[in-house]
């Protein structure tokens, strides 16, 4: 069964073009536009891989990675956060609250590939 | 790899629009309150996701303009730049210059023409001001493809690493380094040292006690190899050598020994985000959907409707009790199905009158009158195909309000009223229609002048007596335009009659109420839905018309005796009123005599009521509306075609187009009193 990972980013468009890079190359994805709705979709589903922005409405995503780390079945998740050249200090918050992986915007879809092919396989 | 990308640039092209959207409205909210920290929390997110978004497309031009935006915008929300006037209006103009940045780079493919350039030039200029003086407009798209360039022979690499005890609780998979190790060579050899595992008593399984020493023959640099481990980098220690093969000596290549940074509390975490919460998040529990899926959705459901009818009808006449009740049941839920796809294409006007905000800011400032712009009822849901194509009618009605209507802020204090001019733009539901109301508190209509104009033009008789509302109606009429009007805003070739024209299309009516001094009232009528309307059927000879239920305002029946005389006439005498009657047997010139007895359905639009004699009255019907070919696209008085349960095709009245030619018919005999009332066109 392919492992699923879940994409959360208030941009749409982001969204999609993550969406297709990973399916191409054999995960399930699954959407979620802000870090509420995120949480909500962690539930009920086994999600093996979280990719989360930092800016974004309703809940930012240091604050959602800190809320994911409390949960038992997330523990051993491992978390990209997506960050700008221009959040150095954001990148070390998100790493502070347990999201190790980064991926800095904008990327190109290839290399989102790579860095979660450092983390899990399809 | 190749991946198509197409349809998520689609989703880019409309998100960026939306995005540009929000920042205009948020901008110009920033002018009025400087101090609004979610209004600069929403234009910074909104500058940051397009730039985000467009490098994964590679959109260079679109990243590195952008990115000059969002670096302003920085500094604007941590307060080293203050919101004045003139950073809005180079904000607002970043924002036009990224829109088309957006139409023409991503939208079409293709390089700016040269005066956009100049532009960006100036525009870059302007905000370069606003930059942090260190600051260098880079151009944002970090280069990761270090090391591509040294492709050079297969090194033996030998690595070491060491995981720290954290790993597996900060969702990392040893293991799954290796793996991707494998991506990039291949392991000749793997030694798992587990030398590092507590006695069993301490050994807690959710930490991480291993190391390897891996031998791995790649091409790849050591910093593609080093980058491996970036993301373990704080959890472990990690040491890459090149083996000399030859000699079976390790190179020493420097402090490759990247110690395990203590890097001690995080303080960088001081300067938090101000909570930027946005009032309507529309992206939540939403579903981006095709509008040509939900058409298709829509009109198979009208088919279903048409099937539905069908199917009663047979049900009916096969005296079958269980069947009529199955069908009816059937019926029932097509309905509900019917409303809830209907609603699907519903969206509220708000954006459409959020967008004039920034035309009555831009043209206030270009004629030099300070005006403010009300705007209520957004909410208000309107089918998205009249939501579109309104913009354009609003557009040239609110430029006319701000040209002609509002005056000048001398001459207004000089008539006793408030310096600055309010306009105002107000939407509600009104009996089965949207009514859309642009209102100005400026001079009013000059109703000599159009009147005379009018005369002059023979739109109107000299000598005919008209009321207010007729005579200011009449600058809707084709051919109307006072030269001495035409200014660099207005009179561009656009008239009020391409205006009442568009909104005719879309099945509305616009009038019009002005008081002299105190202002004018353009109000647009417009229907809920284009696709469907819940019609009433009558029957003439042996064809089925259609007339708009809402229309309807009561049937009476005409005997033998009193249609002679009122259809002699043209009218007939509804309890005391006098009541124009069209007789469509008559006017769809049908063959053959009328029946014995005759009906007449009462219509009304707007303020116009009329009769209409028909044979018969089959009652209400959903209609679906089929749009006639092109080939009638002259025919007056017909404005679509459906299809009933039978079959058989019934052709849809348009009663405004034949209430107004009554209107035209009445104006005429009352110039030539002799001339026949009823006239088939």
């Amino acid at each position: 069964m392919a492992k699923n990972v879940l994409v959360v980013d208030d941009s749409s468009s982001v969204r999609q073009v993550v969406g297709i890079a990973l399916k191409s190359a054999g995960y399930d994805v699954i959407e979620a536009c802000d870090g509420k709705d995120a949480l909500r979709k962690l539930t009920g589903q086994k999600v093996h891989l979280i990719i989360s922005d930092v800016n974004m409405p309703n809940m930012d995503g240091i604050t959602f990675v800190k809320e994911v780390k409390k949960l038992p079945s997330y523990k051993f998740t491992p978390i990209i956060m997506l960050t700008t050249e221009s959040q150095e200090s954001k990148k070390a918050e998100g790493q502070a609250a347990g999201a190790k992986a980064w991926v800095v915007k904008p990327f190109q879809p290839a290399q989102m590939l790579a860095a979660v092919s450092k983390l899990i396989l399809p | 790899m190749s991946i198509n990308l197409d349809q998520a640039l689609q989703t880019f092209i409309v998100e960026a629009h939306e995005l540009l959207q929000v920042m205009e409205q948020s901008l110009l909210q920033l002018e009025n309150e400087p101090a609004d920290q979610d209004a600069i929390g929403a234009i910074f997110r909104a500058a940051h996701t397009i730039k985000g978004s467009a490098g994964l497309f590679g959109l260079n031009p679109v990243v590195s303009f952008t990115h000059i935006v969002e670096d302003v915008l920085d500094r604007l929300r941590d307060g080293s730049v203050a919101v004045d006037t003139a950073l809005i209006a180079v904000l607002l103009k970043s924002g036009d210059h990224m829109l088309e940045l957006i139409n023409v780079v991503a939208s079409r493919g293709e390089t700016l023409q040269p005066a956009a350039l100049e532009r960006e030039a100036a525009l870059r200029e302007a905000l370069s001001t606003y930059q942090a003086p260190h600051s260098t407009p880079d151009t944002g798209v970090q280069n990761t493809e270090t090391g591509a360039g040294d492709t050079s022979a297969e090194v033996l690499w030998h690595i070491s690493l060491r995981f720290g005890v954290d790993v597996f609780r900060n969702g990392m998979d040893p293991l799954s380094f290796l793996r991707y190790l494998e991506t990039l060579g291949q392991i000749t050899q793997v030694t798992t040292l587990t030398d590092t595992i507590p006695v069993l008593d301490s050994w807690d399984p959710e930490s991480c006690y291993l190391g390897f020493e891996i031998d791995l023959r790649s091409t790849a640099s050591h910093a593609t190899l080093n980058e491996v481990f970036d993301f373990v980098r704080d959890d472990c220690e990690v040491r890459i050598e090149a083996v000399d093969e030859t000699s079976h000596k390790a190179v020493s290549i420097g402090s490759e020994l990247v110690a395990q940074a203590e890097q001690g509390p995080l303080t960088a975490s001081a300067q938090r985000l101000p909570a930027t919460s946005e009032p309507k998040n529309r992206d939540g529990n939403y579903v981006r959907v095709n509008a040509d899926k939900l058409d298709e959705l829509i009109n198979l459901v009208g088919e279903l409707v048409i099937a539905s009818a069908g199917a009663s009808l047979l049900a009916r006449s096969c005296q079958n009790d269980p069947l009529q009740e199955a069908t009816s049941t059937v019926s029932g839920l097509v309905e509900e199905i019917l409303d809830g796809a209907l609603h699907l294409r519903m969206i509220p006007i708000g954006d459409t009158f959020n967008r004039f905000r920034r035309v009555v800011r831009d043209i206030s400032q270009e004629l030099g009158k300070d005006i403010e712009l009300t705007i209520s009822g957004a909410e208000t849901e309107l089918d998205k195909t009249v939501v579109e194509k309104i913009g354009d009618p609003l557009m040239h009605l609110l430029r006319n309000a701000m040209d002609h209507g509002i005056e000048s802020a001398d001459a207004r204090r000089a008539a006793g009223k408030a310096g600055k001019g309010h306009l105002s733009l107000n939407a509600y539901h009104d009996s089965g229609s949207i009514v859309i109301e642009i209102a100005d508190d400026g001079n009013g209509l000059n109703r000599e002048r159009i009147l005379e104009k009018a005369q002059e033009r023979g739109l109107v008789a000299s000598g005919a007596v008209l009321s207010d509302q007729e005579i200011y109606n009449l600058i809707f009429e084709p051919g109307f335009s006072t030269a001495e009007a035409v200014t660099n805003l207005s009179g561009r070739g656009v008239g009020m009659d391409v205006v009442k024209r568009n909104i005719t299309l879309l099945r509305g009516t616009v009038d019009l109420d002005s008081r002299p001094g105190q202002g004018t009232v353009v109000r647009i009528r417009l229907p809920l839905t284009l696709a469907i309307i819940n019609g009433f059927l009558v029957g003439i000879d042996k064809s089925t018309y259609v007339i708009p239920l809402d229309m309807v305002q009561e049937c009476i029946e005409l005997d033998e005796h009193q249609r002679q005389s009122s259809c002699d006439k043209g009218y007939l005498d509804l309890r005391g009123e006098v009541l124009p009657l069209v007789d469509l047997r008559n006017h769809f010139s049908h063959e053959g005599s009328a029946g014995r007895r005759q009906n007449v359905v009462v219509v009304r639009y707007a303020e116009h009521k009329a009769g209409l004699v028909v044979d018969d009255l089959l009652g209400e019907f959903q209609t679906v509306i089929k749009p006639l070919g092109k080939l009638f696209g002259a025919l007056r008085g017909i404005s679509g075609s459906t299809i009933l349960g039978s079959g058989a095709v019934a052709l849809i009245l348009d009663i405004p187009a034949l209430l107004n030619q009554i209107v035209q018919l009445e104006a005429r005999t009352t110039q030539a009193p002799y001339s026949p009332t009823v006239v088939a066109r």
